[in-house]
């Protein structure tokens, strides 16, 4: 037989190498024949050979003689430890990649700590204070997407924000503009880690706190870079392009956050083209339920918007908030039928934020259209890096600090500076010492770090955070393993 | 180092003859060597037995004829009207003598000489060189070659390794271009000059390149450089079309247009060339017609430099000592202040306190009835 059966003849003691040779020379399996030397019973065994005349033996038939040599692959067993291993779910592991907790049990809870009311962010006095969220404004934002996991939410028992200078200056614009019925336009620049995604929640927190409509767009780069499913919309010259998918994302994410307004406001137009028909004063709930597919989605969500941005009728101020601007100041991966390259703002949803915070159209009931610029991930844009750079430039003073465009650079997009003409801009920079130190005491009171706050500390911890920006404070401070 | 009296005195060692000399020295004009210190010896012509004492001069070269005899050799002596009175007396008082002597003694005279020319004959002849024979041995033998043929090429302990005779060689060199250093060198500084700087209107500053002496393709190479600003009758915007024509010739930062000619065999050539493209480059720059307004000057040829400057604010000096006080005062008695309301957080003792009063002691569990109140009979 085969030469390992050899060599363990040779290895066995003489009398047994002689009997083995003796079966050998029979041509049974060593094993079988052990195993049935003084048994009646049929041989069950896995090594036996099956019945001649069975499907079984048909199957197990060596390939006859004339078939000769076949190569076979054969195929390679997975995880053949035997450990019996359940794979995710389709889903389930984007799911737990983006999942936001928000409590930790195992933090202390904080003495003294405050939930945040309607004017506690316009209030100066508040500011280097940390307050906490309510309950049910941080259901809204959950439903809106705006935590992120990159931030330390999961450290701390109740979500709770630092309120800065900054903040009462964002809070204090947004209010006034919609005071007046105006549209505040801004964006927030800054360094990476400096805090802007965050600013952009707080400004979120306040629009829920004084019922407005909030409308986020928590990713801009979903939009551009290909992966959601676009469509063109007839008619439309130059060619504007949908995504319903997204936009029924955006839809349910629409009512989660703004429910209660839903529920109270009514529509005032008659919609055709809707794939449920909806009757005058019926709730805008009821709207936006209609929206159960993709197919009918961006029809849903125009008729939407345009009842939250009907002139009167009790429409409370809105807030569209958009995180990652680099994105959808490109032009995008998609392309067009005839393989041409389509510009971001031919994409409807992206025009309609542009158009709004450019000016072209404004809010009829006031409000703001705020936008975040975003270092991580995000292409370098000529344009916009230069408008926002004049926009800073001239809100200081101007005159010949204002930067000009490099005579001989290709890459300037005449849309984007268009869009960015008019915005103000907030550049966020490191926290004052005050402000840290109310953050570290928070966090020395939460029991995540283990220092005396004393100004000593708190001067470390800012150097170490680069003159004090936040972000880089706390990866010295919380997400170190060094005491 | 022998010092100036020392080597005089070796001077003065070398010849007896000198001594005598020195008072009729101060009288000549021969220019004296100029040097002070002179290890060396000092070594005089020498000179003829049966000259006259006082007859210290370089002997003048005067071509005397032949004579047959002494007699001509005199009266031809004579013939001289330079002769002073003396001289004159001496030879005619010669030629008397000669004039007596019998006629045997004459012929004696002049057979010595003939025998004299005779003997020398050999030692006169022109030698002409044989074309082959100065590697070959000819068969005529060399007679300048003087050679003992025995004993020729033993070394009688006389000399040192040609390595050493370099070595001298060497040393020579060295002393040759020191002497050059010392004597000729410090003549160089009557070429120098005080420095002119260029006048306002030579704007152009040109570039040669000298190989010193040796042939070299690289030095007919021009390059000129100037400034724009300097060019006079330009306006700021001529100014600018003048940079823009210049293109990656012109520096932005030191603000310099370089250009350079090599395309012609020799430096004039080129000059000339770069000269007149100036010239053109200015005409250009002057004519109105088109004034380059709409494209805008390219300096992506050139890096600008990021100086970076230390902040002045940043520095230390007493004042800012003094703020920066302050503000440690301001902090520190703010921490006292939360000090003493108990503001100050420790988050170590936070978590011990808080650690502490979690243990709550778990609730013990207790038969009813007391002790042993509950056992099981069995």
């Amino acid at each position: 037989m085969s030469a390992s059966n050899c060599l363990r003849c040779c290895l066995l003691r003489p009398s047994a190498s002689a009997a083995a040779a003796a079966r050998l020379r029979q041509g049974m399996p060593l094993a079988a024949a052990v195993a049935a030397s003084f048994s009646t019973t049929a041989n069950h065994s896995a090594n036996a050979k099956p019945k001649p005349g069975t499907r079984a033996a048909e199957r197990n038939a060596p390939p006859s003689i004339r078939q000769g040599k076949l190569f076979t692959i054969k195929k390679k067993k997975k995880n053949d430890s035997g450990a019996r291993v359940k794979s995710p779910l389709p889903g389930e592991r984007k799911a737990f990649r983006k999942r936001i907790l928000l409590s930790n049990t195992n933090a202390l809870p904080v003495p003294g700590l405050t939930d945040l009311g309607a004017e506690s962010m316009l209030d100066p006095s508040n500011v280097c204070k940390v307050l906490s969220l309510p309950d049910d404004v941080i259901d809204q934002l959950r439903a809106d997407e705006a935590f992120k996991t990159t931030q330390c939410w999961s450290m701390f028992r109740k979500p709770s924000m630092l309120i800065r200078t900054e903040t009462v200056d964002l809070i204090t614009r947004m209010h006034a503009a919609a005071k007046n019925n105006k549209t505040l336009r801004l964006v927030l620049t800054g360094d990476r880690v400096t805090g802007k995604s965050l600013m952009l929640l707080q400004a979120m927190t306040q629009a829920h706190l004084n019922d407005w409509l909030v409308v986020n767009i928590p990713d801009a780069q979903e939009l551009t870079t290909a992966c959601t499913e676009y469509a063109p919309i007839l008619d439309t010259e130059p060619m504007q392009y949908m995504q319903q998918n997204y936009v029924l994302k955006l839809i349910q994410a629409i009512k989660k956050s703004n429910e209660k307004l839903l529920l109270k406001l009514t529509t005032v137009f008659s919609h055709a083209g809707l794939p449920q028909n909806i009757p005058i004063k019926s709730p805008l709930m009821q709207l936006a339920n209609s929206a159960k597919e993709a197919e009918g989605a961006w029809a849903v969500f125009q008729a939407l918007w345009q009842e939250m941005t009907a002139q009167g009728h009790g429409r409370p101020p809105m807030l569209l908030s958009l995180d990652g601007l680099t994105h959808i100041m490109r032009i995008s991966d998609y392309r067009t039928p005839a393989f041409n390259p389509i510009h971001s703002h031919d994409l409807a949803l992206v025009r309609l934020f542009t158009d709004h915070l450019s000016g072209a159209t404004s809010l009829p009931n006031g409000g703001a259209v705020i936008a975040a610029t975003s270092r991580n991930n995000a292409p370098r844009n000529p344009s916009m890096e230069l408008a926002l750079a004049q926009r800073e430039a001239e809100q200081l003073g101007g005159g010949k600090d204002v930067p000009q465009p490099q005579p001989y650079l290709k890459g300037y997009d005449e849309r984007v500076e268009a869009v960015l003409r008019n915005v103000q801009v907030i550049k966020l920079q490191g926290l004052s010492k005050l402000e840290a130190r109310a953050l570290m005491e928070y966090w020395a009171a939460s029991g995540v770090l283990r220092i005396t706050v004393d100004e000593k500390s708190v001067t470390e911890k800012w150097a170490l955070g680069g003159s004090g920006i936040v972000g880089e404070m706390e990866r010295a401070s919380l997400l170190t393993m060094r005491f | 180092m022998a010092s100036a009296t020392n080597s005089l005195r070796l001077c003065l060692r070398t010849s007896n003859q000198i001594t005598s000399r020195l008072r009729t020295v101060q009288r000549r004009q021969v220019p004296l060597a100029r040097r002070a210190l002179s290890t060396s010896q000092a070594r005089w012509a020498a000179k003829e037995k049966g000259k006259d004492d006082e007859d210290s001069e370089p002997p003048e070269l005067k071509y005397y004829s032949s004579f047959n005899d002494p007699g001509e050799a005199f009266r031809n002596r004579l013939k001289d009207e330079t002769l002073s009175e003396d001289d004159r007396a001496t030879i005619t008082g010669m030629l008397e003598e000669w004039q007596l002597l019998p006629q045997q003694k004459k012929g004696d005279a002049e057979r010595l000489k003939r025998d004299i020319n005779n003997e020398m004959s050999d030692l006169r002849r022109i030698i002409n060189p044989k074309r082959d024979a100065f590697w070959n041995d000819s068969d005529e033998k060399d007679t300048d070659l003087i050679t003992d043929e025995f004993g020729e090429d033993d070394f009688e302990e006389d000399d040192m390794l040609s390595m050493s005779h370099g070595k001298l060689e060497e040393h020579r060199e060295a002393r040759e271009y020191a002497r050059i250093t010392v004597w000729e060198m410090p003549l160089l500084s009557q070429f120098a000059r005080p420095f002119q700087p260029p006048a306002k209107e030579d704007c152009l500053r040109f570039r040669y390149t000298t190989y010193m002496g040796e042939l070299h393709p690289a030095d007919r190479k021009v390059v000129v450089e100037f400034c724009p600003k300097d060019v006079p009758g330009l306006s700021e915007a001529q100014q600018l079309k003048l940079k823009k024509l210049a293109g990656p010739r012109y520096n932005p930062e030191k603000d310099i247009v370089k250009m350079s000619c090599e395309r012609f065999e020799h430096q004039a050539q080129n000059k000339r060339y770069l000269g007149d493209t100036v010239s053109k480059m200015i005409e250009t720059a002057k004519d109105p017609t088109d004034m380059f307004e709409d494209i805008p000057l390219d300096t992506r040829h050139h890096t600008f430099k990021v100086k970076l400057k230390y902040p002045k604010e940043w520095y230390i000096n007493a004042k800012r000592r003094e703020e920066l006080e302050a503000l440690r005062k301001q902090s520190l008695l703010l921490d006292e202040q939360k000090r003493a309301t108990g503001g100050l957080i420790d988050g170590v003792s936070i978590i011990k306190k808080n650690l502490l009063a979690a243990v709550e002691p778990e609730p013990v569990m207790e038969l009813r009835g007391g002790p042993r109140s509950g056992k099981v009979r069995r």
